[in-house]
Parts: C-alpha cells; sequence; structure tokens
C-alpha cells in the first residue's frame, strides 16, 4: 500500500519502496482503488467516517499475500486500530489483514531480505528521526539502522530524546501549530546538533511537518524517507526542497 | 477550583512565550525519564509489576462494593467516622463543619489533589479559617497563589530565585542570604514547625485504602503528611473510592509502582498506615478521625468507557513524558491535573463543553501509555474523547466537515485520483523552485509554523504508477 | 442526607458487578492473584541487602554485637553530634532494660517535645527490599517520636530482618493478629526529604535531617563493607 501522503507529496517514496521490495525478489502490485488509510477521520474522533475507510482497504487487499507499507503510523493503522473498529465477520476480515500487515523496513529485515547493495556507499552524515506509531506500535527501531548500514554504509548518528514525538500527530498539527511548531524546532534542534547533514525518517508525516519546519527556519538539513536512501543514492530534491 | 480549560490554546501560547519558562521544563522533560526508566529497570520485572498491579485492580473494581463496605466496616470498628460526599461542596461542607464543630482555627494540610480538585482551601478561608498547606511545593504556590503545575512536583516551575523573593517578602524574618535550596527548605522547616504544632485540625489525602485493615496508606518523603496525621487533635482524610485495594500487600505493590514512576527513587521515606484514633496504649496521636470519601463523577466513570482512568495513582509519570505537557506545562491546561491524565480526567470531572481542547492536545504518540505504571490506555481514551467532541458538535465545524468529506472522497477512488491528480501536479509545479510555499489557502494551521512542502514534480504516485503500467503493457 | 449519598453509591457500585459473589469467592479469586515480585535485591545476602539500601536511602548504619555496644555507639554518636547524652526514647520494655550507663546516654522516655533534638526507636522489623525499619504507635513508639526530632536513631534486632514488603507484612499480621491494631504502622526508609525546589534533593525537609540505623547483632564487618561497595561480594 503506498500511503496516501507519498501518493500526493512524495512519489519517489512509493516508487523506491517498489524497487525495494522487488529487489528482496517480491511481485509488488499497488491495486488502482487505493486511497489512505482513513487516520485523519479516525485520529481526529469521526470514528463512523473512518469505519466505511477501513472496510474498503479491507476488500482491496484482501486477494494479496502481504500488505507492505513504508509508513509506521499506516501500518500501526491497519494493524492495530482496524480490528478495533469492527465485531463479528468484519473484525476476523480486518485481523487477516492485520496479521500480514508489515512496515516496510521491517519485511525488508524480516520476511524478505534484501541483498547485499552494488553501489558506493553514502557519503553523507545521517541521523533518524523514529514515527512514535512506527516505534511503539510496530517495533520499529533497530531494522532502519541496520538496513541504512547494510545498504547505505552509513552508521545513524542518534538524536537526542529520539523516543520523543515531533509534533507532527495528524490533525493535531494543523489544531495546534504553535505547541506543533516547539516540538518541531526540538527535534530539529536535536537534528542540527547532531552534525547529520540528512534527516531520514519512515513516515511522510513527521517529515513533511519536520521539512515545512526546518525551510521555515532557513536550516540546512536535507530531508528524506528512507526508502529513497535504501533504493539508492537519491538526485532529486529533498522534501521540501527547491531545484538548485 | 475554577476550571480554565477553555482557553488552553491561548494558555498555551503565553506559557511558550516564557522563555525561561521553557528551559525549566525541557529540562524537567529530560531528567525525570531518565530517572524514571533507571528506577524501573533496577526494579528487575517492572512491567511483570505493573501487570500484577492491572489485575488487582481489575478485581478490585470488579468487587467494589464487597471491599468498599469491608474497609468501611473495618475502619468503624477502629473507631473513625466514615462520610460519604456525592459532590466537591458535600466534601467542603463536611470538612468545614467537622472544624466547626471542634472550634478549630488552624488547619495544617498533607498534599491532596482531592481537596484540589474540590477547592476545599477556598471554602475554608472564607470562613476565617487559617488553612496552611505543608507540602512544601504546595506551601510555595499557596503563598505564591498559584495552581499546582505539576500533580506531584506542585512548583516545580518556579525557580530558586523566585523562591526566594517569595520567602523573602512573605516571612517576616529580617536580612538574610537564602541563597541555596536548603536555605530554602531550612527556613520553610521552620516557619512551618510551629504551625504543625499549633494546628486544631491536621487534613491529608491517601494513596491507598486497604479494605482487609481498614487503614490508609500515606506515602511522602517530607514526613509533612505523618506530621499532619500525628500532631493535631482531629484528622480529616479526604480521599475517593478508588484508592481501594484489598490487602495491605497490594498497596504495597503500588508503592513500588508509585515511587519509581513518580520520582525514579526506589523507595520513599514515609510509608504510613493509619487506622483511626488514639488507642489505649497511645499517648500521641489524633483524638477523632474522620475519613471523607468523595464521588464527585466517579462511579459515573466507573460505569463508563472510561473506567480505566480510576487506575491512576497520581504518579505524574504521563505529565513527564508528554511533550505537550512539557512544552505548555500545567497551569495552560486550566484545572486541577494536566497532561495525558489530565486531558482525560478534567472533560470527565468537569464538563467536554469546558475543555474539549485538552483530549486534541495529543499526537498520539503513546509515550505516557508506554510508562503509565497503571497501564492506562490513555491515548485511546483521548481519541473517545475526541470522539464525543465530534458527536456532542463540540469540535470546530469547519474541521469536522472536512475530515468527513475527505473520508467520504478516499471511497471514490477513480474521483479522488483525478482531484488529487490534477491539483498536485498543479501544486508541484508551481512549488518547484523553492519546493516549499509559505502560504497556503485552507492551511493557515500549518502554515503559521511551517512551510508547506511542495509535492514531488511529476504529479501522484497513482498517476504515474497507472502511466507506467500502460507503458508497460504495450511494451509487453 | 449522608445516609442517602451511601446508598446512592453502594447501588451504583453494585451495577457495577452484576452477580454479587460471596465473599470467600472473592477472597478465592484473589488469592489466585496472589502477590508482586519483589524488587531486585542489591546483594544475595540479606543483611547486607539491608544495609546497602538503607546507605542508599541517605541513612547512615553501624553494627553492634550486642545491646551493651548499641548502647555505646548510641552514646558515641550522640557525643560526636550534640555533646550531650541527652535522647530521647519510648516506652519499650526492650529499651527500658539495656545497659544505659554503659554508653553514659541519658535517656527520658516517652513522647518527643519540639526541644527534643535526637530520638531513638527499636524498631520492629527491617526490610531489606527497601532498607526501610518498621515502628507502631503507641506507648513503646510514640508516632512525633520518628518525625519531631533532627535526627532519629534506630535500633533493628538482625534477626528482625525480612527481605521483602510481603514477608514484613506476614510478620505484622502476626504481631497484630492477637492483640488491638495499632494506630499507626511505619515504614521508615531514610531521612525527610524534598525536591520541590528546582528537583534539588534536600535532606530534613519537616521530618529528621539524619536518620541512624543500628543493626543489632553479630552480622560480620565485611557486610558493611560490602554493602559499600569496598568489598566485592564473596
Ligand atoms: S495516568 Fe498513569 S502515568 Fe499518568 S499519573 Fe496516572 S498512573 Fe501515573
Amino acid at each position: 500500500m503506498v500511503t496516501c501522503l507519498a501518493d500526493l507529496m512524495r512519489p519517489s517514496v512509493g516508487f523506491s519502496a517498489i524497487r525495494l521490495l522487488e529487489r528482496a525478489g517480491c511481485r509488488v502490485t499497488v491495486p488502482e482503488q487505493q486511497t489512505c488509510c482513513g487516520q485523519p477521520a479516525y485520529n481526529s474522533g469521526e470514528i463512523d467516517a473512518a469505519v466505511p475507510v477501513a472496510q474498503a482497504v479491507i476488500e482491496t487487499f484482501e486477494p494479496f499475500d502481504y500488505v507492505v507499507i513504508p509508513s509506521g503510523s499506516c501500518a500501526g493503522m491497519l494493524s492495530h486500530h482496524y480490528p478495533a473498529l469492527f465485531e463479528g465477520e468484519w473484525r476476523e476480515r480486518a485481523l487477516a489483514l492485520s496479521a500480514k500487515t508489515w512496515e516496510l523496513t521491517r519485511f525488508l529485515t524480516e520476511v524478505a531480505l534484501l541483498p547485499a547493495p552494488k553501489r558506493a556507499a553514502l557519503e553523507a552524515a545521517v541521523t533518524y528521526h523514529d514515527g512514535c506509531a512506527g516505534l511503539r506500535e510496530m517495533g520499529i527501531q533497530q531494522q532502519p539502522r541496520q538496513l541504512l548500514q547494510e545498504q547505505c554504509g552509513v552508521q545513524v548518528q542518534e538524536l537526542t530524546e529520539n523516543q520523543v514525538c515531533c509534533g507532527f500527530g495528524g490533525t493535531f498539527c494543523a489544531r495546534m501549530p504553535e505547541i506543533s511548531g516547539k516540538m518541531a524546532d526540538d527535534k530539529l534542534n536535536h537534528a542540527v546538533a547532531s552534525g547529520a547533514k540528512v534527516l531520514a525518517g519512515g513516515d511522510l508525516g513527521c517529515l513533511l511537518h519536520l521539512a515545512g519546519r526546518a525551510k521555515r527556519r532557513g536550516l540546512d538539513l536535507e530531508i528524506r524517507h528512507i526508502a529513497e536512501l535504501l533504493a539508492g543514492n537519491p538526485k532529486g530534491p529533498g522534501i521540501g526542497e527547491g531545484r538548485q | 477550583m475554577k476550571v480554565a480549560s477553555q482557553d488552553f490554546l491561548q494558555q498555551a501560547h503565553e506559557a511558550l512565550r516564557a522563555k525561561d519558562k521553557v528551559e525549566r521544563r525541557d529540562l524537567l522533560g529530560q531528567f525525570m525519564p531518565a530517572a524514571r526508566d533507571a528506577a524501573a529497570n533496577a526494579y528487575g520485572d517492572f512491567d511483570g509489576l505493573r501487570a500484577h498491579m492491572k489485575r488487582v485492580r481489575g478485581h478490585t473494581t470488579e468487587h467494589l462494593a464487597h471491599y468498599l463496605q469491608q474497609f468501611e466496616e473495618a475502619a468503624v470498628a477502629h473507631g473513625n467516622q466514615v462520610h460519604f460526599a456525592a459532590t466537591a461542596e458535600q466534601l467542603n461542607s463536611t470538612v468545614l463543619s467537622i472544624c466547626q464543630t471542634h472550634n478549630a482555627r488552624r488547619v495544617a494540610k498533607g498534599k491532596s489533589m482531592v481537596t484540589e480538585e474540590t477547592g476545599l482551601n477556598e471554602l475554608l478561608l472564607k470562613a476565617g479559617l487559617e488553612v496552611l498547606e505543608t507540602d512544601l511545593g504546595e506551601y510555595i504556590i499557596q503563598q505564591a497563589g498559584e495552581a499546582p503545575s505539576h500533580i506531584v512536583g506542585p512548583a516545580f516551575h518556579k525557580s530558586l530565585a523566585e523562591v526566594r523573593e517569595l520567602f523573602l517578602a512573605k516571612h517576616k524574618l529580617g536580612e538574610r542570604a537564602l541563597e541555596s535550596v536548603s536555605d530554602i527548605v531550612e527556613e520553610a522547616r521552620g516557619v512551618l514547625r510551629e504551625r504543625f504544632l499549633a494546628a486544631d485540625v491536621g487534613i491529608i489525602g491517601a494513596n491507598a485504602l486497604i479494605a482487609e485493615h481498614g487503614t490508609t496508606m500515606l506515602v511522602t518523603n517530607e514526613g509533612n503528611g505523618d506530621l499532619c496525621a500525628n500532631l493535631p487533635p482531629v484528622l480529616i482524610i479526604c480521599t475517593t473510592f478508588e484508592r481501594l485495594l484489598p490487602r495491605a500487600e497490594d498497596a504495597m505493590a503500588l508503592q513500588r509502582l508509585l515511587v519509581r514512576s513518580a520520582t525514579g527513587q526506589s523507595h520513599t521515606c514515609y510509608t504510613s498506615f493509619y487506622s483511626g484514633p488514639r488507642r489505649e496504649d497511645d499517648v500521641d496521636g489524633p483524638l477523632e478521625t474522620h475519613i471523607i470519601l468523595l464521588d464527585n463523577k466517579r462511579s459515573d466513570i466507573l460505569a463508563s468507557d472510561y473506567h480505566e482512568i480510576l487506575d491512576c495513582i497520581r504518579c505524574g509519570a504521563c505529565l513527564n513524558h508528554c511533550p505537550i505537557y512539557i512544552g505548555v506545562g500545567g497551569h495552560a491546561y486550566g484545572w486541577v491535573y494536566p497532561g495525558p491524565m489530565g486531558s482525560v480526567l478534567t472533560p470527565l470531572l468537569t464538563s467536554l463543553e469546558q475543555s474539549h481542547d485538552l483530549p486534541n492536545a495529543c499526537t498520539s504518540c503513546g509515550r505516557c501509555a508506554e510508562v503509565c505504571p497503571a497501564n492506562i490506555p490513555l491515548p485511546d481514551l483521548l481519541r473517545d474523547l475526541r470522539q464525543e467532541e465530534s458527536a456532542q458538535q463540540l469540535k470546530p465545524a469547519r474541521w469536522r466537515r472536512g475530515l468527513r468529506l475527505h473520508a467520504w472522497l478516499l471511497r471514490q477512488p477513480v474521483l479522488y485520483q483525478r482531484l488529487t491528480g490534477w491539483s498536485m501536479s498543479a501544486l508541484g509545479l508551481l512549488g518547484k523552485r523553492r519546493g516549499a510555499f509559505r502560504r497556503m489557502p485552507f492551511a493557515s494551521g500549518w502554515t503559521s509554523q511551517r512551510d508547506f512542502p511542495a509535492p514531488e514534480a511529476g504529479g501522484t504516485f497513482m498517476r504515474q504508477y497507472a502511466a507506467r503500467k500502460r507503458r508497460g503493457g504495450r511494451r509487453g | 442526607m449522608a445516609e442517602s449519598v451511601r446508598a446512592a453509591l453502594f447501588a451504583r457500585l453494585r451495577e457495577r458487578s452484576p452477580a454479587p459473589a460471596e465473599p470467600a469467592e472473592i477472597a478465592r479469586a484473589l488469592a489466585t492473584i496472589g502477590y508482586a515480585t519483589a524488587a531486585r535485591m542489591p546483594h544475595a545476602d540479606l543483611h547486607t541487602a539491608f544495609i546497602a539500601n538503607v546507605l542508599a536511602n541517605k541513612g547512615t548504619l553501624e553494627l553492634a554485637l550486642d545491646r551493651g555496644a548499641a548502647v555505646r555507639a548510641i552514646g558515641r554518636y550522640l557525643y560526636k553530634r550534640f555533646r550531650t547524652h541527652k535522647l530521647v526514647a519510648g516506652n519499650d520494655p526492650r529499651l527500658a532494660a539495656m545497659p544505659w550507663r554503659d554508653g553514659g546516654v541519658l535517656p527520658r522516655f516517652g513522647a518527643a517535645e519540639p526541644g527534643d533534638a535526637a530520638a531513638l526507636s527499636y524498631a520492629r522489623l527491617g526490610v531489606a527490599e527497601t532498607g526501610a525499619i518498621v515502628t507502631f504507635t503507641g506507648r513503646a513508639n510514640p508516632g512525633r517520636n520518628n518525625l519531631l526530632p533532627e535526627d532519629h536513631l534506630v535500633l533493628v534486632n538482625r534477626e528482625d530482618v525480612v527481605a521483602t514488603l510481603e514477608d514484613a507484612w506476614a510478620k505484622i499480621r502476626i504481631e497484630t493478629g492477637a492483640g488491638a491494631w495499632p494506630r499507626g504502622i511505619q515504614f521508615i526508609a531514610g531521612p525527610s526529604s524534598t525536591a520541590d525546589v528546582e528537583a534539588q534533593l534536600v535532606l530534613g525537609a519537616h521530618g529528621p535531617c539524619r536518620w541512624h540505623v543500628i543493626l543489632v547483632g553479630d552480622t560480620p564487618a565485611q557486610a558493611l563493607e560490602q554493602a559499600r561497595g569496598e568489598l566485592p561480594e564473596a
């Protein structure tokens, strides 16, 4: 599944994920009727609006063996929150989807392993932001670091307070922009202090929010989704950057 | 206490502007989680302890009537007078009438969130009583005329310099330096000691009610609560029924969780179990003891989907781990309980209408639930409150309509992809040079703080993917 | 009114558990839950662990072979701290029987008064898990004796040290089983402290500023050194 944010804002995340999965030996399909997992409504408490969206997703992905998503929070939505939305038959179907849903980096380290790369190491200091849902709902922590090491030859320069939220939080960032901005600043300050030039992450929501704030502050940070880095040394501009 | 939660956003705005306070809180947000983690790790199987407590609480809640009755009978047999208060006003007036019966003038109080909740001090002061908070943090904010900013460290927001100014102004003790934290503590000790000895009534809270023995457990480090419980001739314990636990051993398990989660200590200086008034064998202690059990909507919460919040042991860990609490501080929340637990409790104990911003002050990051010793699913409860906010039509209508329209659109993939495909291409082209927009219609919330990153050039993923498939199809 | 509030609350609580279980049934359900697992001990040896935790709690501790040695230790402590031999202690028969003259100590037996600088308690129990001592209020140890003085000295017998808080309660249940329940049972683990200003720990908040434990009985001196981390564990 390609997340709605990747679809709209950063298609190269979707294509990078496809390339990685194919490299790991998978046959990849993105169903035409997929749109979004329904988190915005769900997290804002519009549960009844989120339910039919979830049903559509469940139906769409029923024919596949695995559902791999380049986002911890969307994967968390499918695996943890969908089953809680239903009872009876739909719950069973939601649980079946949950069981085969994987976040991309975990899938690439536990199910379909990536072969060793045939390219030179990435020449940039990289730091990594752990998205909260990935970290706490999907157990994503060491996988992206391991992949960056194996595939790109980089050792992540850790952020202080790397378990703290960046302040994106879906609609939170627009409903409480000031608080959200403060949290973004904390994260960006830690990123700058880490000495890294590239801030990578596994969730486009966080990254768009951080990139927007970094741009506003004029910080010199290249912000990218981890799939872009893993798929090959990316040439295009980072998130929120123009063409030089 | 008066509710000011409706002004959360404004209060948060002001809190974020006071840079020195922001820095203090950032330090707290780094220091406290580190201390808690170290203590939890040193414990051994801390998660096992949490799970154990959850089982005990589940059992207790299932048989609350039984345990409350057991507690009441045992407490009465020990010579306590047990009162029930349905509302904050009833608790306050019960306390006042006990004080008046004894012609009391001076009241010494230990830390009690329940009496903060009911606004007891205000009533007693109005009735002409002298009320003195004796927990150092509570004493400081009482002198400053402020509300607690944290449920464990009520005066964490005050700097040494501020406390010094306050003491110099409030204590008429002549010239003195008061340069260090020790000086402050020593002065407070001296000033308060007199007042303990002169108090007619002591008021404390309880960390647990032990059903089998009819005793209450009090956990403190300062020893002020114990002085309140041992020196004045009348003792009033203000508490709530959800503090009930079956056995003393269960209270001990709770204490283990509490100290590590609250301060990162592995012990607490004083853990006391009080059973009632002076016995034949006693040469000190109160002659009369009262236990007041406040409901204040808790029985409603118990019957609701939010009942797990009643397992809260008031450790404050969720505050210390919440980046939003650390960002804006306790006062922004506008009532007694701040942070994640407060964002659940305030709407339930006051009204959602007054406080519906609070459940939205959450990114669902889950860090609170990860450390909550009572294993309360705080983010889920907050999401449920947001759902109620929608159901009660308290959410800004613009938001609600937007979210629902979006959700509807998601189920019309063809239309959705056409709309997004078109608009993202346009945005991508427009933003190609700079890579981001400073302003964006309908996204002022976003762009007030950040630029809006432009979509990558080339159109949406779905459009490009479809095009590739078509090409691939032709080729193949 | 009060009665109706009570009745209404009980009615609501009963709603919650539709089928009111028999007390015996509830007790059985509770028993299957059992007790919690205690904290990891700093040392395998019970007394070493107790000592280590007393020290971790910012207490001081010395060993005394018997009551005579304990009295002498108390005398030295008081002289060093206050240059006096005055002390207040509860009417505990165990304290009354101590050879006070050997240490040149002059205890006053009764409840602590505001001027008393030092008080002595004979603890019922020591708890290794938390480095706490346990006292009951009563003639033998008035509650205020633990709280008012600057210095709180505590004697605890080696054989009264238990491992966990659950073990402590097992003993308390035995001690309280026959007679009346004491007004207060106090677990004390360290001098009183506060971190309410600048989150900085200061000893001597409202209660004692210093807490000195004397472990009475034949405890090898290495236990103290091991607890201090000066000697590796055997
Ligand atoms: S909700 Fe949990 S973490 Fe927060 S104060 Fe209560 S017990 Fe502590």
